[in-house]
């Protein structure tokens, strides 16, 4: 332990006992239910957050919060930023950090919604857009991992240089699709069941982001990667390969956003994207991914989206302004991570 | 003739419980100003505990703590300093990216006007207590990430000393240090007695409490078992029988009859001139199946790095090595596990364990894509695979959800020999394998370490513990700064040869 | 190993062609070219003596900037004794003190200069204004008037104003009307002007009321977002006022995503999307109230008239005016075509 244990710690197995004392890790072989616990519990906490949301958004505005059109907005708000947040989890897990993500579906964007790109259709519009994304991951993927690059650093001038490219290829114009079957995909009349084709996308990307991440030994990889570099590299794990694989992760997440933005805006612009760094990250942490890698689920990322998503829907229909807004969103994190600690601490040591 | 003074410090009673686990049970301990009071026992004895309540990290449940002759309560570390208690930690506490002198005064820097710090005071006040330590060559003024472990030891020590201390509590201050540097430590320590102050010093080697220590008391499963025996007349099986519930400090697996087919097979690794820049000159060694060939040496000696370049986490400036008549790619891990090599490296926890993660999970690691079809992991083969790994190493508790921090360090070091062992590997290189590892768990690890070779795998075993090297391997190579020395089977060496040859010559800086 | 080669191989060749295919899709000519703005003359077009105008403007990343900075650079090549020294465009303000100060250490005649920062450029007009080199300010104003010869720019309080006139007679016969703003950074004067003249124009309806307003922040993606979220809060309303047309782009995405029709959209700026949308008639947009780009055109023109001494014709000043507010005007099917060619993309 490098620093005095907290004194404050209350625990134990029987809740509502203050008295129970402070504890360091135990030393026992409750580890197993204490590891699967924890994940439940940090989820569950969200779910909480999430649960009391609905309840203010629903006795604020009961008309407009509680119907399916409002499900449907609430889910299709998330799910741009829902897809960038399940790569940039994956990052984070590996003890890595993406800040290019905005930078990269602004670039992706305006380059799949050209003039000369829509010549070729939709195909061509989903093609640049993935592509364009997987080639931004590939250079800060090399940059990272084989030129030795802190990935603060090299995604930082990612976000510069796909930012700028973005503004070069726009002139700073707002460049409309004018591609039908694109278009239509944002349309009530595409929906399958009731369901935005955006929502059953950002669906599609989380099922396979988990199944990734607990199932593959790429997911298996990545997790030990990020909790403890030299030893996946001393058990012959290729440490600089998952990295790149996994900056490529990113980028293709961020092609596909942006294809969706595209969908969903009818546009791109160069001033997509904007903040989704933060967006994500801040996703990721209260969703119980540390920040410091090895550890993280999907599931709390995107209930962390969630979250944010539903906070900015209750605000917006209650029309409250934006300085508000701010100021409780912000507030909102620092309260969803306070009681996640707490219950943290209730659930593990 | 004034009666004997009262004791500095009394602790009675002292209990302190963690869900699950009683780590204190009514401890006593008793200090006298002046002395070197010695705390013996394995790890999880309840030495950290104890020196956490001392330094008012945690608060006990139930015991008194006398000071001085007053009761007391160490509610803080703050209170602890206070009063003249200060804590050396095994890990120091030191702010890297500060100078040696920031760091000696930080939290109590000498200031005008309450916040312009002293630099210049500060850094001769520093100068002083590191004369005082001797060592007047450390500057005050630099950072003390470059300064070497030892050093940072001493700067440790000279904050404690900046405050007005009456006992100073050091854990396994020796464990990081060369032999010289451990004569300066106990130099200190002299000095620091005869000015009256108290040490309670913790460590694992017995000579060294021979050599320092006025009394000692020995802990055993969060229980006081001796209190305040003298150290200098208490023969040291009866320590270690306090200690282990044994007589006998290490027991050592039979080896196989001599004249075994060893002889004949061809060796599966084979070492020619390699050779690290700096590190080590070049080695030449064989291994043949089911022998364990042991390096001893000192730390600097160069034997853990000769390890980390056979397995390609360091590339070799010259040299190559085989495995069964196949040349390895030099600098490649990936090459050398996939020849059938594996490391037990030196530092478990930071090196080859993923602490958070199960025991499952960190043994499957080096052979994940054996369960796995196209990336798709069959997570009930590799469970299976692991118990069986586990199990045929007795890893407890028997839990494959486990999480790998949860576990004593000698099952621990069974998790990354489960690993290989699941990987199946021909080579096994150990690095210091029971570093940590309590000395009653150590004679099963040894006893693994043997099956494994009589099952056929090659080992290659360093460690700083002679009798240890000497006890398990059939062969035995000396290194003394980067060169083979002498090289001889085991059961032709004694402790003091081999001391004699580790340290023959110019004395190790 | 082979296989590994072959894969290599593979993909090598499908990222070339993959290369190939995105650099051909960086182009954004159009088919056709873009109509050019409005060829009446100067009020004052006789050629004169030669005048170099310098230029400094912020960098073009929003259609309406671009659409300043072409319309500078047309304009001042129609004039043939006029010379035009355009800097790089910067949002650092740092860089376009610099930028001015190279244009003063160059001795051009006139500076017109577009702030990224009004106040914090107030300095440098004033050096300009002492080193004998008249200033004309565009849109964003110095804090002391001493720092510019000339100021031209929009009204932002008027754009509201007008938006609010124009929604409120087109539903003044309407019982209980309900209208929705969708603001632009809400951090920004400008803003604040806009939606201050929107709520004062709407006081003169008693029967029209401002039921809901979000801001968005003048972008595509957060006009679908913001205005999404006030059509679910709202159900129905008779009117909808669009700081800005290109966030518009966005709020016309989202309204036709929610399929609703219900009511009248007033857009803001003068966009040519929002231009083509008005003169089609086929959506909700009926009206935009302009912040006209051609401030940066009539900017070169009185940078022109003060080099040569000159006055403004028609009027019976012997002087260019200190202080020029352009009218923010109403642009329905009525007038599109007279707006059409100075629409912006």
């Amino acid at each position: 332990m490098t620093q005095p244990a907290p004194s404050a710690q209350h625990q134990g197995p029987g809740k509502g006992h203050p008295s129970a004392p402070a504890a360091p890790p135990s030393k026992q072989g409750s580890g197993s239910r204490a590891l699967g616990l924890r994940v439940d519990v940090r989820n569950l906490s969200l779910l909480g957050v999430l649960a009391v949301l609905v309840a203010v958004g629903g006795i604020t505005e009961p008309d407009a919060f509680l119907d399916t059109g409002n499900l449907q907005l609430i889910l299709t708000q998330a799910s741009v930023i829902g897809v960038v947040t399940v790569g940039v989890t994956f990052v984070i897990i590996s003890g890595g950090i993406d800040l290019s993500v905005g930078a990269m579906v602004a670039l992706a964007s305006v380059w799949a919604t050209t003039l000369a790109t829509q010549e070729y259709g939709f195909a061509g519009i989903l093609f640049t857009a993935v592509v364009v994304g997987l080639a931004a991951g590939l250079v800060n993927g090399l940059l990272i991992a084989y030129g030795g690059m802190v990935p603060f650093i090299a995604t930082l001038a990612m976000l510069a240089s796909a930012r700028g490219l973005a503004l070069q290829i726009t002139d700073g114009k707002t460049q409309i699709v004018t591609v039908r079957s694109v278009l239509d995909l944002g349309l009530p009349d595409s929906y399958v069941l009731g369901i935005p084709p955006l929502v059953l996308v950002f669906a599609a990307v989380t099922v396979a982001g988990w199944l990734i991440l607990n199932r593959t030994t790429f997911g298996r990889r990545t997790v030990a990667v990020g909790g403890n570099a030299e030893a996946a590299r001393l058990a012959g794990i290729d440490v600089r390969r998952q990295r790149l694989y996994l900056y490529l992760l990113s980028g293709l997440c961020c092609g596909i956003a942006a294809f969706m933005l595209i969908i969903l805006s009818g546009s791109g612009q160069n001033t997509n994207g904007n903040l989704y760094e933060l967006d994500a990250i801040a996703a990721a942490i209260i969703g119980g991914t540390l920040l410091s890698g090895g550890r993280g689920t999907i599931i709390g990322s995107v209930l962390g989206v969630l979250v944010f998503t539903t906070i900015t829907n209750i605000f917006a229909l209650n029309n409250l302004q934006s300085d508000v807004q701010q100021i409780a969103k912000g507030a909102i994190i620092v309260a969803a991570v306070l009681v996640q600690r707490r219950t943290l601490r209730g659930g593990e040591t | 003739m004034a009666p004997e003074p009262p004791p500095l410090l009394t602790m009675s009673g002292i209990t302190k419980s963690f869900p699950g686990v009683r780590a204190l049970d009514g401890v006593d301990l008793e200090v006298q100003a002046g002395e070197v009071h010695c705390l013996l026992g394995q790890n999880g004895a309840g030495k950290s505990t104890l020196i956490k309540v001392l330094a008012g990290a945690h608060q006990p449940d139930d015991g008194s703590i006398t000071w001085q002759g007053a009761p007391v309560q160490l509610s803080s570390p703050i209170t602890a300093m206070r009063l003249g208690i200060a804590t050396i930690y095994q890990e120091l506490d030191l702010v890297e990216g500060l100078s040696v002198a920031e760091n000696v005064f930080l939290g109590h820097e000498p200031t005008t006007a309450g916040f312009v710090v002293r630099t210049r005071e500060a850094r001769t006040a520093a100068a002083a207590l590191l004369r005082r330590l001797g060592h007047p060559e450390i500057d005050p003024a630099r950072e003390v990430g470059d300064l070497s472990a030892a050093h940072q030891q001493i700067v440790s020590m000279a904050r404690a000393l900046s405050h007005d201390v009456r006992l100073i509590v050091m854990d396994e201050p020796s464990a990081a240090l060369d032999p010289d540097e451990v004569d300066n430590l106990f130099r200190i320590v002299e000095g620091l007695t005869s000015d009256g102050v108290a040490v309670v010093y913790i460590s694992h080697r017995l000579e060294e409490i021979r050599r320092i220590g006025d009394r000692v008391t020995v802990l055993k499963d969060g229980r006081a078992v001796a209190v305040g025996l003298p150290a200098s007349s208490t023969p040291t099986r009866d320590i270690v029988a306090m200690m282990t519930g044994r007589d006998v400090e290490y027991v050592f697996p039979p080896r196989p009859a001599p004249g075994a087919p060893r002889a004949t097979t061809q060796p599966v690794l084979t070492v020619e001139g390699l050779h690290r820049r700096g590190e080590f000159e070049p080695v030449d060694l064989e291994l043949r199946p089911g022998e364990i060939v042991g390096l001893a040496g000192l730390v600097g000696s160069g034997r853990s790095e000769i390890l980390e370049t056979i397995y390609g986490a360091r590339r070799p400036t010259a040299g190559r090595v085989q495995v069964a008549g196949t040349p390895l790619r030099p600098g490649s891990v990936r090459a050398a596990v996939a020849a059938g090599i594996g490391l037990a490296p030196e530092e478990r926890k930071a090196q080859a364990l993923l602490l958070t993660e199960s025991v499952t999970r960190n043994v499957s690691l080096s052979a994940l894509s054996r369960f796995a079809r196209g990336g798709w992991l069959d997570r009930g083969a590799e469970r299976t695979a692991a118990r069986r790994a586990t199990r045929e190493l007795s890893l407890r508790p028997d839990n494959p959800d486990a999480a790998v921090r949860t576990l004593s360090g000698g099952n621990q070091q069974k998790a990354v020999l489960a690993r290989w062992l699941l990987r199946g590997c021909r080579v096994l290189l150990l690095d210091e394998p029971t570093r940590g590892v309590d000395v009653g768990a150590r004679a099963e690890l040894y006893a693994v370490i043997r099956r494994l070779a009589d099952e056929g795998l090659a080992v290659l075993l360093v460690s700083s513990e002679v009798p240890e090297v000497l006890g398990l391997a059939d062969r035995v190579l000396v290194l003394r700064e980067g060169r083979v020395v002498h090289q001889a089977d085991a059961q032709e060496l004694d402790e003091h040869r081999v001391l004699d040859l580790v340290m023959e010559g110019s004395p190790t800086s | 190993m082979p296989e590994t080669s072959r894969r290599g191989l593979l993909f090598g060749t499908a990222a070339v062609s993959a290369g190939a295919f995105l650099t051909a899709c960086t182009s954004n000519e159009p088919k056709e070219k873009t109509p050019a703005q409005d060829n009446r003359p100067a009020a004052d077009d006789t050629a004169g003596k030669p005048v170099t105008i310098g230029f400094a403007g912020p960098q073009a990343d929003h259609g309406w900037l671009n659409a300043i900075n072409v319309q500078a650079k047309s304009r001042a090549e129609k004039y043939s004794e006029v010379t035009l020294e355009t800097t790089e465009g910067s949002n650092d303000t740092a860089a376009q003190i610099g930028q001015v100060k190279t244009l003063i250490n160059k001795k051009v005649d006139v500076l017109v200069v577009l702030p990224a920062d009004g106040k914090a450029l107030t300095q440098v007009g004033l050096e300009a204004m002492r080193a004998g080199i008249p200033v004309v300010n565009l849109d964003r104003v110095f804090a002391s008037p001493q720092a510019y010869r000339c100021w031209v720019g929009g009204d932002n309080y008027g754009m509201g104003l007008n938006a609010g006139h124009y929604i409120g007679e087109q539903l003044k016969d309407k019982a209980n009307a309900k209208v929705v703003e969708l603001a632009g950074i809400d951090n920004l004067e400008l803003t604040k002007q806009r939606s201050q003249g929107f709520a004062d124009a709407l006081k003169n309806y008693s029967n029209v009321k401002l039921v809901a307003r979000q801001a968005a922040d003048f972008t595509v993606e957060s006009g679908q977002a913001k205005m999404a979220q006030l059509l679910q809060a709202q159900k129905q309303f008779d009117a909808l006022w669009n700081h800005d047309d290109d966030q518009g782009v966005g709020a016309l995405r989202a309204i036709e995503q929610a399929g609703r029709d219900e009511f009248i959209m007033v857009g803001g700026a003068g966009a040519k999307s929002a231009m083509d949308a008005i003169k089609a008639g086929n959506t909700v947009l009926k009206a935009t109230v302009l912040y006209p780009p051609t401030m940066a055109a009539s900017a070169i023109d009185l940078a022109r008239a003060l080099g040569q001494s000159k006055g403004v014709a028609g009027l019976a000043e012997m002087e260019i005016p200190t202080s020029v507010t352009l009218y923010s005007a109403v642009v329905s099917k009525d007038n599109i075509d007279q707006y059409l060619p100075t629409g912006f993309s």
